[in-house]
């Protein structure tokens, strides 16, 4: 047996045990009946699909989409500059590249963590502008849809920042530089050369930063104060409190498909290939 | 002047990159349980080290990020390799979707599979559950940093080596692994943070002997904020932020 | 050895294979028993313990439904009890082997939801009521003062839906745990209208916020009050007037338990007084033990007259519980 031939088999394995096989649980539960303490039961039906079309739950799908999508605009119009910088920054490149990674490496929770630690009514920005008098109640900044989107930023900008500027460092110099003699202004070659040619590296950001976002959990838990619903908590909740699991895989196969789809698209970008 | 909004814009994008985890670290040598500075003390460190959960959730997570990352580092080199002599679509896109798929629902899913196997096998919940699903999710990270090294290697030098007599075994061994090698560490010490960092799926598929680190972190900040996590957060950034220089440096080499 | 044998063997290795003493495997709320009362039975008993925390009953029900968590003792509160035992997870109790039950204060020795205690031993128990800051609002002593404008945005209720579908019910006048639509509707109402005041839905996160004073009023156990009092001593503890629900968290072998005789005498030493004083007396909590009540704490023990007005919940139906779990989404993204 050569090494081509079984090298791949460790990963099969895997691939259908640890990542196939559970997926097809989950998609069978969702054709389920709820049990009444949780778990599942016969006999076979698509409620738990049709319950999805519910106003209530399209509200909160609508409602993750836009959330999911805030985010990944918020991360585009700040990395771009970012990643265009670096990729321009010469020898320091490498520098600018770990910075911008260090805080990605370390623990979600402590990244979610400190932001509770600086947006509370006590926390960092209250107190700091409280004490230099510029204003007299602290501000309400915790708990809400604004802390949930730092939140989201915070954590994803780097997977937006990465392939962006993988695209960018590769991009030929002598284009922007040959419009610019043209006579473009910078904001012109900006806009008609350079983010054309980082198209690519734009829609693996955006994927990158979309899909987690779009299933994100612990970040509307923690910053959001309960407040609000996405369909990471959904799920979780049909999982735990509700013991619907039924409905909680049946939500988790949706969330799965409009990530496959996402997927899909992205890969048929032949240069986005490359960035993986 | 174009250019120093840039720089401009890029400094501020790293400051609020930064800051939060800056004012962490400070604030974990403050002497007050409150967000105002009362003096420099290692009160907070010393409360950390003295609790029993915290260490064991070190320990925890320490072997299963160590056996978890060995495991997806071996069977994701090889799996690039193997896609790198013969393309596997299907495979490939597993892979990829299973980096895309939310903590939530990977996690769910494994219960599933877990507790649905695990009662014709009479097994429990436990450290293998936890190393078994770290695997299922870190294998996809190896295999990416592996294959983006493979694709700038040149197919010649294994087949050269191969027409000199050399198996294609001792081939890979002797030629096409020295050349991987950074890269293969590089994905290493990513499996490994980020087997380290994982509490969502690891919170759904830990039994008894399996509580980690986050697991115990989480639990803590849900009981209150105190600023003993500021000290394990602390360390946690420092760390993990040795871990990734070493690694940049061994993928520049 | 070999490499792969290795690789086989050690997790078991590092993870428990060390000791040959008996185990048992106890799962409990977090910050829920004395550690020294853990080492004492370990020394008394020549075995070992390992103990796990959680923070939710939903939390440890998730990781038990299986059948294989491999835990031995949980900590479940009443009403989770029937459930749980209809779906096959608890081991019935021998009380032969459980001398100490008598030490069980007389309310708790034939509880409502397990008139027998066939299956679980009453551990330690409190309330829910409201927690606020005395010297910043003025006096509360019912649910409905929960609506009031002075706590807007300085209030917050718990992260649970039978919490706080309840104290909309009870601000009605209605019952605790109705499963009649319309009265699930017009609480619903009260909650959506209540959400504008409201800065979160948290749980015993909410502690730290009350002591520093962010949080003026909030929904909240006793025990956690309790815990909260000690860093600020201006916080005050409301027995709503309308009523108030009462929780008892009881300590339960599960079935798939590989050492349910070992796990009885470990039930049996959390009922000897010394142990119930001295865990109550780390968890903050008030004990079920009659003979090992270690205060006279008002917070965590209500003199009879107040007691009179709190109930313990019935578990609910499955039906009411998957509209309860819908009316709760809708006002959560309300």
């Amino acid at each position: 047996m050569t090494l081509r031939s079984w090298s791949l088999l460790p990963v099969r394995l895997v691939a259908t045990v640890l990542l196939g096989a559970p997926l097809g649980i989950v998609l069978v539960y969702s054709l389920l009946t709820r049990g009444d303490y949780g778990g599942v039961e016969f006999p076979w039906t698509a409620e738990s699909f049709t319950r999805l079309l519910d106003p209530l739950y399209l509200g909160i799908l609508w409602r993750s989409l836009w959330i999911a999508t805030s985010a990944t605009v918020i991360c585009a119009l700040a990395g771009f500059p970012l990643a265009l910088f670096i990729a321009r920054s010469g020898r320091w490149r490498n520098l600018w590249l770990q910075l911008v990674l260090l805080p990605f490496w370390t623990s979600f929770l402590v990244r979610t963590y400190a932001w509770i630690f600086i947006l509370r009514d006590t926390g960092l920005v209250n107190t700091t502008l409280l004490s230099l008098g510029l204003i007299h109640k602290p501000l309400p900044l915790l708990y809400n849809d604004g802390a949930v989107l730092a939140g989201l930023v915070y954590n994803y900008l780097p997977f937006f920042v990465l392939p962006l500027y993988a695209t960018l460092e590769r991009l030929d110099g002598a284009l922007p530089e040959a419009a610019a003699d043209l006579g473009a202004p910078p904001w012109r070659t900006l806009w008609r050369v350079t983010l054309p040619l980082s198209k690519p590296g734009i829609v693996a950001g955006s994927v990158l930063v979309f899909v987690p976002c779009l299933g994100a959990y612990l970040t509307p838990d923690l910053l959001g104060g309960g407040k609000t619903v996405m369909l990471g908590n959904l799920v979780q909740n049909q999982f735990t409190s509700a013991r619907d699991w039924p409905f909680g895989a049946a939500v988790s196969m949706v969330v799965l498909l409009v990530s496959a789809l996402l997927l899909a698209a992205f890969l048929r970008h032949r240069t986005a290939q490359e960035l993986l | 002047m174009k250019g120093r909004g840039l720089g401009v814009w890029a400094a501020l994008t790293l400051v609020f990159l930064h800051a939060p985890l800056l004012v962490l670290v400070l604030f974990s040598f403050n002497s007050s349980r409150f967000t105002v500075w009362e003096g420099f003390s290692f009160t907070w460190y010393q409360a950390a080290l003295a609790d029993p959960q915290l260490a064991e959730g070190l320990l925890n997570s320490i072997v299963i990020a160590a056996f978890a990352s060995v495991i997806a580092t071996v069977i994701g080199t090889l799996a690039a390799y193997g896609m790198w002599k013969r393309p596997a679509t299907w495979l490939a896109g597993t892979l990829y979707l299973s980096l895309l798929t939310p903590e939530i629902v990977t996690g769910v899913s494994l219960l599933a599979l877990f507790q649905w196997t695990f009662r014709y096998l009479n097994l429990h919940l436990g450290l293998y559950t936890v190393i078994a699903a770290h695997v299922a999710f870190s294998v996809a990270y190896v295999m990416i940093v592996v294959s983006a090294r493979l694709r700038q290697y040149d197919r010649s030098l294994e087949e050269a080596a191969m027409d000199l007599g050399a198996t294609e075994w001792s081939a890979f061994r002797r030629v096409t692994l020295p050349y991987l090698a950074p890269a293969v560490a590089a994905a290493a010490l990513l499996a490994l943070v980020v087997s380290f960092d994982d509490y969502v799926i690891t919170s759904l598929v830990a039994g008894v002997d399996s509580e980690t680190l986050p697991m115990v972190v989480y639990a803590m900040a849900r009981r209150g904020v105190s600023p003993i996590l500021n000290a394990v957060s602390a360390f946690v950034v420092v760390v993990f932020g040795a871990l990734i220089v070493a690694s940049q440096r061994l993928q520049e080499s | 050895m070999n490499r792969r044998a290795f690789l086989l063997t050690a997790p078991a290795l590092a993870g428990c294979a060390t000791d040959a003493r008996p185990r048992l495997n106890v799962f409990n709320w977090s910050a829920y028993i004395d550690p020294a009362m853990l080492q004492r039975f370990e020394r008394e008993r020549g075995v070992r313990i390992r103990y796990g925390t959680y923070e939710s009953n939903e939390e440890m029900l998730a990781r038990v439904m299986g059948g294989n968590s491999g835990w031995d003792v949980v900590f479940p509160t009443h009403n989770r009890l029937t459930p749980m035992a209809a779906h096959g997870l608890l081991a019935a109790l021998d009380h032969t082997r459980l001398p100490a039950l008598r030490n069980l204060g007389s309310r708790f020795q034939s509880p409502v939801w397990d008139k027998t205690l066939a299956w679980a031993i009453p551990y330690m128990w409190n309330g829910t009521g409201i927690a606020y800051n005395g010297a910043q609002v003025s006096n509360i002593d019912s649910w409905g003062a929960l609506w009031r404008d002075d706590l807007k945005g300085r209030l917050t209720m718990l992260d649970d839906p039978e919490d706080v579908l309840g104290a909309c019910l009870l601000k009605l006048g209605l019952p605790f745990s109705s499963t009649e639509p319309a009265h699930l509707a017009k609480a619903r109402a009260e909650a959506i209208a209540q959400k504008v005041n409201l800065r979160a839905y948290l749980n015993a996160d909410v502690r730290d916020q009350l002591v520093s004073g962010d949080v003026l009023a909030a929904q909240l156990w006793s025990t956690t009050t309790a815990q909260a009092r000690a860093g600020n001593p201006q916080l005050r503890f409301a027995w709503p007037s309308e009523g108030f629900p009462l929780y008892c968290d009881c300590a339960a072998i599960l079935k798939e338990s590989r050492h349910p005789e070992l796990a009885h005498e470990f039930l049996d030493f959390l009922l000897r007084p010394e142990v119930a004083a001295a865990n109550a007396r780390v968890a903050a909590t008030a004990t079920a033990n009659g003979v090992g009540q270690h205060s006279i704490d008002p917070v965590l023990y209500p003199p009879d007259d107040i007691y009179a007005r709190g109930f313990w919940p019935p578990p609910l139906p499955p039906a009411a519980q998957r509209l309860r779990d819908r009316i709760w989404t809708e006002i959560k993204s309300a």
